[in-house]
């Protein structure tokens, strides 16, 4: 169970990053919230110590730690919020550009 | 109501207010009225924390719903954050006065003003609060809520440089949420005064140290520090005046507390390290902010670069890390503050008299003309920014520098010495194209802008401060000697 959720997260992680770092702005948007979610079960999975064991362990007779789980709750709704902000933003942005590859949306540099 | 709620105060203001605010979205001035009498309500409670911290010495400490501390979240104000807190509202205050008189079209938005004071919630309650993940959803709001400000301003490309804002922001809270969950699964909890004591007595956890560096860039991103400046002065510029320059001047100064912070209380026996780092990337902020300044075309900008310059000898103080160096950079902060705000006011309304909004130096080029005090507030606060006497600057580069040679740390002393010239050349270039340079033929400066009251009472402030800075001085002093102490937090908070 261990190495499974351990390579999950590695992943996600990979997965995320690398699409954060494309150029179109939609991907990059998606490589955001992949991310959140690598962050999410890293959160999950650090639930388990000292003798706790993690939530989805089926142990009898033992208890998981609730605070990651509520970390993790919290930590949802602030990157849903997120994600809708930023889809709002790049459709400003694809608006106005015509465009969603990054090196075109360049108003700023002087 | 005791004593200890009076830490939750400056929060829970803001925060009603800006809901109280939305429901008058159909009433603007009433709206306008009701945010500003609510941030200076705010700003009266944050000083009144103060004074009660001051004077019994004690940190006032709020346990959020009645459950003890390393359970439940605590609100804690100690010198240290009641002072920031009162640096933050002094300055947000200043930005609710001009965004009254300002002329941008934003600021006639119904969502302006509960925006702004979700800023103001965001910031006070992250240098209030006493755990970490309570720390990511404040920051995470005051995201949020300088983002959204930014995206709906007069100028065209606030939503890219809010776009940019974010996506950077995220990267910063990744970090906080990865130290976060380091530290838990190392120790067992997430309350700040707890993490210090179990940190102290054993560093030994595998991701211990990783967590430092995910913490370090996390603030290092929040204070726009010198490998993670780069979105500074795009989203700055971009934002509103009456945002920016609260952005500028005080949402910068979270990444200074944070890593007042984390030398003083949660990693002292490893501050040797974050120190190290600090001094050098505080020194090339300097000349790179300073240079950067130098070489913009646009008033505003060069004040956002210039900030990164200013924080750069705030960090290589914390960096030195003696008792004189530590009131030397919490006297810098607050005088930075106060004059960054102000110097940005003063641009931003020069520029609101210009034919086309926008603070390019070929447009505003001897707009000065009609503008005499404008003027005068200008080169008080320039002087003030390169610290030359009488204003406030003085006292605190004066500090700085006797805190370098007790150190004795010369070189990076000499670096930033060096770079104290620059900081007059660009403030004086600014001042001369503005105000000596003539008027271009058939330019025809607009008969109204935005009002000044706002940076002349900052720029009286920091005169007084410079005249009289014995009250400042002894205060970061006192709160030195209060943060050389880090088991005193821990008892106050945990009790016992």
């Amino acid at each position: 169970m261990e190495i499974i959720k351990a390579i999950s997260i590695g992943a996600l992680f990979g997965i995320g990053l690398y699409q954060l770092l494309r150029r179109n702005v939609i991907r990059s948007a998606i490589g955001l919230s992949i991310i959140s979610n690598a962050i999410n079960l890293y959160l999950l999975s650090v639930g388990a110590y000292d003798g706790v064991v993690e939530a989805y362990a089926k142990a009898v007779g033992q208890r998981s730690d609730a605070l990651p789980q509520a970390l993790i709750l919290t930590a949802i709704v602030i990157s849903l919020g997120g994600f809708a902000f930023v889809l709002a933003l790049l459709y400003v942005i694809a608006a106005r550009y015509r465009t969603g590859d990054s090196d075109e949306v360049k108003g700023l540099s002087h | 109501m005791t004593s200890s709620s009076l830490v939750i105060l400056p929060i829970i203001i803001p925060l009603t207010a800006a809901a109280v605010a939305v429901l008058l979205r159909n009433h603007r001035r009433a709206q306008a009225a009701w945010a500003f009498g609510a941030m200076v309500a705010s700003f009266i409670c944050s000083s009144v924390l103060l004074w009660v911290v001051t004077s019994s010495g004690a940190p006032v400490v709020f346990q959020v719903g009645g459950w003890p501390a390393p359970a439940g979240i605590s609100l804690v104000g100690d010198r240290l954050s009641a002072l920031m807190a009162v640096m933050c509202q002094l300055v947000l205050v200043g930005g609710f006065l001009y965004a009254l008189g300002c002329r941008d079209q934003c600021a006639q938005y119904p969502a302006f003003y509960p925006l702004f004071l979700m800023l103001a919630v965001g910031l006070t309650g992250a240098m209030l609060t006493g755990d970490l993940f309570n720390l990511f959803v404040f920051a995470e709001l005051l995201v949020f809520a300088g983002a959204a400000l930014t995206a709906m301003s007069d100028d065209k490309f606030g939503t890219e440089a809010a776009y940019k804002y974010f996506y950077i922001s995220f990267v910063a809270s990744i970090a906080l949420l990865l130290a976060s969950g380091s530290l838990y699964v190392s120790y067992g909890t997430l309350n700040i005064a707890d993490l210090a004591r179990r940190i102290a007595a054993d560093p030994s956890p595998p991701l211990a140290l990783p967590a430092m560096a995910l913490l370090m860039i996390f603030f290092m991103v929040k204070g726009a520090v010198m490998p993670f400046h780069f979105w500074q002065p795009d989203f700055h510029t971009a934002a509103p005046t009456p945002v920016h320059a609260v952005l500028s001047s005080v949402v910068v100064k979270l990444g200074i507390y944070g890593f007042l912070r984390m030398t003083t209380l949660l990693f002292v026996e490893q501050a040797e390290i974050i120190r190290a780092v600090l001094v050098v990337v505080g020194a090339v902020g300097v000349w790179f902010g300073g240079l950067g300044a130098v070489g913009t075309y646009d008033a505003k900008r060069m004040l956002a670069y210039s900030t990164l310059g200013q924080l750069g000898f705030i960090l290589v103080a914390i960096g030195w890390g003696t008792p004189l160096a530590l009131a030397a950079a919490i006297v810098y902060a607050f005088n930075h503050s106060l004059l960054k705000a102000a110097m940005l006011m003063l641009a931003g309304s020069v520029a609101s008299h210009a034919p086309v909004k926008t603070a390019a130096f070929a447009a505003i080029t001897g707009l000065g003309k009609k503008l005499p005090w404008a003027g005068v507030l200008f080169l008080l606060g320039g002087m003030g920014l390169a610290g030359i006497p009488p204003l406030n600057g003085f006292i605190g580069k004066l500090m700085l520098f006797r805190s370098g040679v007790e150190a004795q740390a010369y070189l990076p002393l000499a670096a930033i010495g060096l770079a104290g010239i620059v900081t007059l050349v660009y403030v004086i270039r600014a001042f001369q194209r503005i105000w000596w340079a003539p008027l271009p033929e058939g330019v025809k400066p607009k008969p109204y802008g935005d009002r000044l009251i706002a940076p002349a009472l900052l720029i009286a402030l920091s005169l007084g401060l410079g005249i009289w800075a014995e009250p400042l001085v002894s205060l970061a002093e006192a709160t030195v000697a209060w943060m050389s102490r880090p088991e005193l937090y821990v008892r106050a908070v945990l009790g016992g």
